[in-house]
């Protein structure tokens, strides 16, 4: 009775603030609170009062936890959620079938890009890997893995007098076991080292694992969500990440909100190849679905989304947009690749945890065995 | 490979039947929502933030949330966390020791602040002489100049703080030619040369301020945050400023993560991050503590220099990480001679106090398995001796350790003696503490180069053998090479405070209190000293 008792107030509580809440509001329909688990780098989106405004006039309070994509399809509770809003293609088909969800929404897109500063893409240029293209530079993904093969350190590409430190030319990215733009770089690297084919096998993603992995493992500790790079990025700057992969709706959101954070100098380069992260939203019960739908169709929040750097439908919508900013971005995009499937992307990332693990165990072991030795010789 | 020409960010809109879903307000929204619990957030703090409450004072007054701190060390911190804390979040330098403790999953969201690198001050003079005047100098020239003897420096613990931490693996890291530490590249010569500069250490980096601001005409260095150098330099404590010296291959910087721990509590952890993230409060922080701005946008502070600060790549694998701080604690750092003088007299007797006391000490010899109880192990190349006491001094003994594994003969007899200490007596404290100083200066002889320090436990007033004046009196007329020895006091039962104070204070020691809280914790925390 007393659970029952409190069930109702809380239920009279809920009505009470909704409609205190809704008092001044353009609609006076009850609103109804929708929770979502999204990528964190949509939180910014999601959190902006038009993006809310724009919700609360359809009926909607849209509030939403962030997790990494690969969480998000994997460890994260859904149940508690109406939506899942992954950054990524295949997580957001794995959750639609482990949910039997009816189908997946794809209200905006970005594609994968590299943060870079102007001195950083010149001696990249020097080395053959980025060339400008007026404003905007393309990366060679290719020459790129050459150069990581080579254990190339900043201070030894010829004629680099701007950034004279010994670590090694890496590119900076997430934890490739949680994130999705550490998945999708690990996605185009793999794609080249199968012979510009994309993993289509769980054979073909241990194969290339090898080679990938240095990517990743090299870089030392990593970054379990996508904004905490960026923000290092624009906070701390070239000392940290001197180039760092990020979705190119990052650095378009940050340079449209003028708030300071872009200076002069910053520049995006374009991995070529590349991928498109196709924003997904999954619904996990009818108000998710209704999100979706109003993503993807309502004009407002489509011309909210180019506001925060994404791509729509509509193609000259996001041109002008960053035309008018003066904001330097690729017009268009001619080697793009697919990402692997869910279960392939899962075992290469698997095979490539596997081989920065067991590099790092097996030295650990062994180092600590020479310790014991040492101990035991030495001791009366 | 797809070959697509043009403009391909052509947004897919599946476009699905369920229209007109909207559902009643009990609908599937969660009460949670609507919680309107009291905005209080109760936080587990680094010691160092305390110069953040004038900020978040500010912060109650513009959002509401009221923040209560609880100050810890970064580990443990890190061990209460994975225990199951029942605070709502955790401010700490870096979440690094959260990872190391297994306790990452525990974090539901984080912010980082603001950051501050993990730097060199070098007095003027000494930089000068080495060349380092420009302020740019190597970590390898820093290890040279120990080497040579022409520098030592004071640095916290790393397996308890965040600065030594961040230092000890920004060296290894610049030892290991400048890229993330792995098993098999940790330099443990080169390590060990520069720890043998490490003349000065504590368990906290706002304590390690103090101890150097005495030690200054002694110890010309320190490492220590960015922000606390520039702070020190600031208050007039110095008689001749720090110069700071960014190591060129690499440094660690701090980036003052705020950690939500309770789910319950996201509205309101959500709005103060939202507050201390407006540029406006960003700078005022920069301002007020030095540390620099993280919200992009906001102007950089003329105290802090804007050259270019070549961040050191953190180890991959807690594995990795783990093994340099054992290494650290077994190998790399300067050798330890540790003298505890213990209470046995009569009152010990007392429930909670003897056990108390045997329990801590049996920790601290291999009976504590927690990450906490590993580091703060007796370890090889230590020299520990216990003298005991109540009417007279009992019984002095000491025990080279050769291993920190547990099972160890001298690990099993170092337990086994203090399961035989006995409560009877009257308490002759100040007999029983110079007797321990004797022994502890026998053993700085015979090991000069090793950190010798004292602890005094005891939980009573002195009623026999010498006065503390008489104690104070034979310490000061020592000559100067024999007073570098620290005594750490530990107050219990109805030990008196002034006195335990001075004998701290004359001798650059300190203070702990073991009347609250566990006397283990204690005990443990007092080896980041030590």
């Amino acid at each position: 009775m007393l659970t029952l008792g409190l069930a109702a107030f809380l239920l009279l509580a809920v009505i009470v603030v909704v409609v205190v809440s809704n008092r001044g509001g353009e609609s006076n329909a009850a609103v109804v609170v929708v929770r979502g688990v999204i990528g964190s780098e949509k939180k910014p989106f999601f959190d902006d009062q038009r993006v809310k405004d724009a919700f609360r006039k359809a009926g909607f309070d849209v509030k939403v936890d962030t997790a990494g994509s690969r969480q998000i399809a994997t460890t994260v509770d859904l149940s508690k959620y109406d939506f899942a809003f992954p950054a990524g293609t295949p997580q957001a088909q794995k959750i639609k079938t482990d949910r039997k969800a009816k189908t997946v929404y794809v209200p905006f897109s970005t594609p994968m890009a590299i943060a870079s500063f102007e001195p950083i893409a010149k001696i990249l240029q020097s080395a053959g890997v980025a060339q400008d293209n007026g404003g905007w530079w393309s990366f060679d993904m290719a020459k790129f893995i050459d150069l990581v093969g080579k254990d190339t350190r900043w201070k030894d590409i010829v004629g680099n007098t701007d950034y004279p430190a010994n670590k090694q030319v890496l590119i900076t990215s997430t934890d490739v076991t949680t994130s999705n733009s550490a998945a999708m770089y690990a996605s185009i690297a793999s794609y080249l080292l199968n012979g510009s084919n994309v993993v289509a096998s769980v054979a073909q993603a241990q194969a290339v694992a090898p080679a990938v992995a240095p990517l990743f493992g090299r870089q030392g500790y990593t970054e379990q969500s996508s904004e905490a790079p960026f923000d290092d990025y624009l906070s701390i700057g070239a000392g940290k990440t001197p180039i760092v992969m990020i979705y190119e709706s990052q650095f378009v959101a940050r340079a449209l909100a003028k708030d300071g954070s872009i200076k002069p100098g910053m520049v995006l380069m374009y991995p070529t190849p590349t991928i498109i992260s196709k924003h997904s939203l999954v619904p996990l019960t009818p108000n998710g679905d209704a999100i979706g739908q109003l993503l993807s169709t309502d004009p407002t929040l489509q011309g909210l989304a180019v506001q925060f750097g994404f791509r729509t439908a509509d193609p000259d919508a996001f041109a002008k947009v960053v035309k008018a900013a003066g904001v330097s971005t690729a017009p268009s995009f001619v080697d793009v690749v697919e990402p692997p499937t869910m279960d392939n992307l899962d075992a290469l990332i698997d095979a490539i945890a596997n081989e920065m693990k067991s590099a790092s165990v097996t030295t650990a072991a062994s180092t600590s065995t020479s310790n014991a030795t040492t101990n035991a010789t030495t001791q009366p | 490979m797809r070959r697509l020409v043009g403009p391909l960010w052509v947004a897919i809109v599946v476009v699905v039947a369920a229209a007109g879903c909207t559902s009643s307000p009990s609908g599937t929204s969660p009460n949670a929502t609507f919680k309107n619990g009291p905005a209080t957030l109760n936080l587990l703090a680094g010691s160092e933030l305390k110069d953040m409450l004038p900020i978040l004072n500010d912060a109650r007054k513009a959002t509401g949330v009221s923040v209560n701190l609880t100050y810890v060390g970064s580990l443990d911190g890190a061990e209460q966390i994975a225990a199951g804390s029942t605070a709502d979040a955790a401010w700490f330098g870096s979440d690094k020791y959260i990872g190391l403790a297994g306790a990452s999953t525990k974090i539901l969201a984080r912010e980082k602040i603001a950051l501050s690198p993990v730097v060199l001050g070098v007095r003027a003079d000494v930089a000068q002489q080495l060349g380092w005047s420009s302020g740019k100098a190597s970590w390898k020239d820093i290890v040279a100049a120990v080497d040579a003897g022409k520098l030592t420096f004071a640095m916290t613990n790393p397996t308890v703080s965040n600065s030594g931490f961040s230092a000890l693996v920004s060296v290894a890291s610049a030892l290991a030619g400048g890229e993330a530490l792995s098993a098999n590249t940790i330099d443990s010569v080169g390590l060990k040369k520069f720890l043998s500069g490490n003349q000065l250490t504590a368990g906290s980096s706002g304590f390690l301020v103090d101890a150097f601001v005495a030690a200054q005409d002694r110890i010309p260095a320190m490492v220590n945050y960015e922000s606390v150098l520039v702070s020190l330099n600031e208050s007039g404590r110095l008689k001749s400023k720090l110069m700071l010296v960014y190591p060129t291959e690499g440094i660690v910087t701090a980036d003052y993560p705020l950690m939500l721990l309770n789910s319950d509590k996201r509205e309101a952890y959500d709005k103060l991050t939202a507050y201390l993230t407006r540029p406006d409060v960003q700078s005022a922080v920069q301002r007020l503590t030095a540390r620099r701005a993280v919200a992009p946008g906001v102007a950089a502070d003329p105290r802090l220099p804007t050259s270019l600060l070549v961040e050191a790549s953190f180890p991959a694998n807690i594995e990795v990480t783990r093994l340099l701080l054992d290494q650290y604690q077994s190998e790399l750092r300067r050798p330890a001679n540790t003298v505890y003088v213990l209470d046995t007299s009569g009152s010990m007797g007392a429930p909670g106090r003897l056990d108390a006391m045997q329990a801590a000490m049996k920790g601290l010899a291999g009976a504590d398995d927690s990450l906490s109880g590993t580091f703060t192990r007796f370890s090889p190349r230590e020299n520990v001796t216990v003298v005991s006491f109540a009417t007279d001094v009992k019984d002095v003994q000491s025990w080279k350790i050769t291993s920190s594994d547990p099972n160890s003969p001298e690990l099993t007899d170092l337990r086994s003696h203090i399961d035989g200490l006995t409560a009877d007596g009257r308490t002759a404290i100040y007999s029983a503490l110079n007797r321990g100083y004797d022994a502890a200066l026998e053993a700085a002889k015979a090991d000069p180069q090793a950190a010798t320090s004292i602890v005094l436990m005891t939980d009573g007033e002195n009623n026999e053998g010498i006065q503390p004046s008489e104690f104070i009196n034979r310490m000061t007329n020592r000559p100067g090479s024999e007073k570098d020895i620290r005594i750490f006091t530990i107050r219990f039962g109805e030990a008196n405070p002034a006195e335990l104070q001075q004998i701290a204070d004359i001798t650059g020691g300190k203070v702990f209190d073991g009347r609250s809280g566990s006397l283990s914790q204690v005990f443990k925390e007092i080896r980041g000293y030590q």
